[in-house]
């Protein structure tokens, strides 16, 4: 008998630890099956509960509501996540000496003036003057040179790369410092001004690992237009607006940033009034849907991340200059743009430069010639031997592997579509869809291009960044490691080494403009990698929420411009 | 009875050290590198110095052994260690998360636990009726619906073109809700994840009463009772619901535990913010600790599921009881 007593008590025990750790949520479902009758609809209840009881409707708080995909963790210089929208997010709270404007170049923001030496060397750099963080003290030239030093003595990620290569900050005045480089740097502004946050001295001084810094009320204090005051793991921010803000207060006193898990959660949320903006591109198919329901519009414009085919140059067929040009022949970018895009894509230029940007050269144009494509293997002696529809080199079949990730359906369907346009060459390419971290580690093994390459054919592309910065070309194409840290098909040519490396410092701008267009031919030519398209941005938004988006050329509209006043936009 | 359950014990000794050693492993044996979580943006910028200090910070050259062993040691001292992602000690993450996952995951069960189990009662004592036959075609049918799919139908239907119900979260972000407000937009929250959980779980718990039924309706004892005269409501509570019940219990400790994984699917579609959702994002960027944690209190509950069904047997089945 006692043992059936042992046993039942134990029994008990467990069964009494399960129910306790579930008696709330059975209650909670029993209340949501009886309620539905008298629920309201989401929009409703969420304005209702978010507007304190009001009796003055013309202060009635405007709170907007945005999408995004994923996590940004605390949202503060080291811990944010992703370079778009995470940088984005994060610079709603902070500012930077320089801002982007509506064309995507740096114009003056917390810096009154911006000056350098004839040889690029010497920046000097004039504050604003009266400028506040959000927590009333001052933010003076000492914070900004406090920040400059914080991220090149916490090496880790963007803003540290941002200052590679600065020597000495010297504080010289009282809104005045001086920032000396190693070398000339044609895009300081563009790299570093307009890019890296101004953090508070008397915050960070106090911080000794940030990369385990964790979020609570002061941890991110800038002097940007809103300041994050709550954050939900894998939920959402919420931030309010800044209304001391040094170019006035933004135009919305709220904005919750919900935190979705797939990309067609904010579709539907969208939709049903949910939300009220997605700041994360739609896909193409979308925009029609989306811009026909009222009250949604879509906005639209040229952004700077790019589609790409990766080969592996160093390997036996794509060694081969006559391989690579067929390949560019083969593809025919204009389908890719109104197949996969509908559209709203710019073909792709074969030199990489963006056809928006100042310093392309428009004698690179691509071309679709799948019979030239055709007679230049021919010529080359990759021809078909055994009649199979399949050319030969080296006695096995032009046969490859493409690997795409499986999560951007676009990139798969662009794949698909390079897969049968050379495939009417002689080129048997077979589509390998795989989950992203795979295709990275083989694209791109531990991130580290010294660690070889693991692919064939690869679909690929880069973040707008790079494409940004005309300069850092250089980055995809140098053979040198150090500097073509970024050449995932292990390309190698001396004269585009040359190029490449000279307009790293190139001081005078007139001689950087004719490199960089020399060097698009040259790409164009020697091909790294075929580019097929610059897809362009396109954000869905209720326009009787807000509509005061900006578009900014190369970077979409989730930026802090798009929530200031008009006349407090640079 | 001592003897037995010394190798009960022996047997979940060894399936803990398997399933502990292969949560271990399998997120190391996946392609691909935590590096890019850790470093948060732009990996690529990383000069071989600084990738080199995240490695080395990171543990993630340790000797694999090393690795392995401090995992063991996380695991009986309960420190299970911070996220690469966020850098927020994992036993933290899960708590938060587990109840939003146990509240989908106890709504439905109870809820297609009282439908599968009355009406697989139904069908069984019915056979081959007029009820049965619809109703067991209809639950195959369901049991095929594809979940993210039937997900977004009822966020389609109820969330965009109705209204009625909020298509995403656990509740309405950063509204500072309280009291009985708060309890009512987590309802409101839970209703469209719970009905599509359970009604991708009822036909399981169906299926399983409506055989284990119709097993024990061609037992011998049922037709003795008839004989002795039993009443009809007698026989079916009395005996066969009864002797009907152990599988499904088993069943629903299983799918229960089971559910302690997350329903990531579910929990993707409706950005839920459970257990699942962590799973998914931690597998996506190889933030190895919480992979493993997460998999740990998986592995966990399954094994008390498995405990609870074995303890639970003998209480309804007296045929099971050791001597």
């Amino acid at each position: 008998m006692t043992k059936r007593w042992t046993r039942l008590t134990v029994l008990l025990t467990v069964l009494a630890m399960v129910l306790a750790a579930c008696s709330s949520s059975t209650s909670d479902t029993t209340a949501g099956d009886t309620a539905p009758d008298e629920t309201a609809a989401p929009g409703d209840t969420t304005t209702e509960t978010t507007t304190p009881p009001d009796t003055q409707p013309s202060e009635e708080p405007v709170t907007l509501r945005a999408a995004v995909t994923g996590g940004e963790d605390t949202l503060n210089p080291y811990t944010y996540v992703s370079g778009f929208p995470g940088w984005n997010l994060l610079m709603l709270q902070y500012d930077s000496l320089m801002q982007f404007d509506a064309a995507g170049e740096p114009a003056l923001w917390l810096a009154e003036s911006v000056e350098s030496n004839d040889d690029l060397t010497e920046w000097t750099i004039t504050i604003v003057d009266g400028v506040a963080f959000s927590d009333g003290e001052p933010l003076t030239i000492d914070d900004v040179a406090f920040t400059f030093n914080y991220f090149i003595d916490n090496a880790a990620g963007r803003f540290a790369r941002d200052l590679r290569g600065v020597n000495g900050v010297e504080v010289t005045g009282d809104r005045t410092m001086v920032v000396t480089l190693d070398a000339p740097n044609p895009s300081f502004e563009l790299v570093a001004l307009a890019d890296i946050p101004i953090i508070p001295e008397h915050i960070w001084s106090e911080v000794e690992n940030p990369e385990e810094h964790q979020f609570d009320s002061v941890t991110n204090i800038g002097s940007g237009p809103f300041v994050l005051v709550d954050y939900t793991e894998d939920q959402s921010y919420r931030f309010e607006a800044n209304d001391s803000y040094f170019r006035g207060a933004p135009a919305i006193d709220e904005l919750v940033v919900v935190v979705f898990a797939d990309d067609a959660g904010p579709l539907a949320a969208i939709r049903s009034g949910e939300i009220d903006v997605i700041f994360e591109r739609i896909s193409p198919e979308q925009i029609e849907l989306l811009d026909a329901q009222d009250p949604i519009d879509v906005i639209q414009g040229p952004e700077f991340t790019t589609q790409m085919i990766n080969y592996d140059v160093t390997r036996a067929p794509f060694d081969d200059l006559a391989v690579r040009q067929a390949i560019d022949l083969a593809v025919d970018r204009q389908d890719i743009v109104d197949t996969v895009f509908l559209g709203s894509a710019t073909v792709g230029s074969p030199g990489w430069v963006h056809p928006d940007k100042t310093v392309y050269n428009p004698d690179v144009a691509a071309t679709h010639d799948p019979d030239a494509a055709r007679q230049l293997l021919e010529d080359a002696g990759y021809t078909d031997s055994d009649g199979d529809g399949i050319r030969e080199f080296d006695g096995q079949p032009m046969s490859f592997e493409m690997i795409t990730n499986s999560s951007d359906s676009l990139r798969l369907r662009i794949t698909e579509l390079v897969g049968e346009m050379l495939g009417d060459v002689g080129i048997e390419v077979s589509v390998a869809s795989v989950e992203t971290a795979t295709w990275e580690e083989a694209v791109w093994p531990g991130f580290d291009i010294n660690n070889g390459r693991n692919y064939q054919m690869a679909a690929w592309g880069w973040s707008a960044p790079i494409q940004a910065n005309t300069i850092r070309v250089a980055e995809l194409v140098h053979s040198d490691p150090a500097i073509g840290f970024l050449n995932l098909t292990g390309f190698a040519d001396d004269e585009v080494d040359a190029i490449a490396a000279q307009l790293q410092t190139e001081a005078d701008e007139a001689t950087a403009a004719a490199l960089i267009g020399d060097l698009q031919a040259l790409i164009a030519e020697q091909l790294p990698f075929v580019l097929l398209a610059y897809p362009d941005g396109a954000y869905a938004y209720n326009s009787e929420s807000y509509d005061g988006w900006e578009f900014i050329a190369g970077q979409g509209v989730v930026s802090k411009v798009s929530l200031l006043e008009p006349a407090a936009r640079p | 009875m001592k003897r037995l359950d010394l190798s009960k014990l022996g047997q979940y000794a060894i399936v803990v050290f398997v399933a502990v050693t292969l949560n271990f492993a399998l997120p190391r044996l996946m392609p691909g590198n935590p590096l890019a979580l850790i470093a948060g943006v732009d990996v690529g910028l990383l000069t071989p110095e600084e990738r080199a200090e995240l490695i080395d910070q990171f543990g993630l050259d340790d000797p694999i052994l090393e690795q392995y062993g401090d995992y063991w040691v996380s695991i009986f001292t309960g420190d299970l260690g911070q996220s690469f992602r966020s850098g927020r000690p994992i036993v933290e993450m899960i708590a938060e998360r587990l109840p939003w996952t146990l509240l989908l995951a106890g709504g439905a069960l109870v809820l297609s636990s009282v439908v599968g189990i009355l009406l697989g009662a139904i069908s069984a004592w019915r056979r081959g009726g007029k009820v049965d036959i619809p109703l067991l075609t209809g639950m195959i049918a369901l049991q095929s619906l594809p979940s993210f799919w039937l997900g977004m139908l009822l966020i389609s239907i109820f969330a965009v073109n109705l209204g009625i119900f909020p298509s995403f979260g656990a509740e309405s972000p950063a509204a500072d809700l309280v009291g009985w407000d708060r309890f009512r937009d987590i309802a409101e929250h839970a209703v469209l994840p719970i009905a599509t959980l359970s009604v991708l779980s009822t036909p399981g718990v169906y299926l399983t009463m409506r055989y284990s039924m119709l097993e024990v309706l061609g037992e011998d004892f049922i037709r003795t009772a008839r004989a002795k005269g039993a009443s009809e409501r007698r026989v079916l509570f009395g005996h066969v619901a009864r002797n009907a019940f152990a599988p499904v219990v088993t069943f629903l400790a299983i799918r229960f535990a089971f559910a302690f994984g997350g329903s990531v699917i579910i929990e993707t579609v409706f950005s839920y913010p459970g257990l699942g959702r962590l799973v998914f994002e931690a597998v996506s960027g190889r933030d190895f600790p919480v992979m493993q944690a997460a998999f740990l209190v998986f592995t966990a509950a399954v094994l008390v599921a498995n405990l609870v069904a074995d303890l639970l047997y003998p209480l309804i089945d007296p045929r099971t009881r050791a001597t």
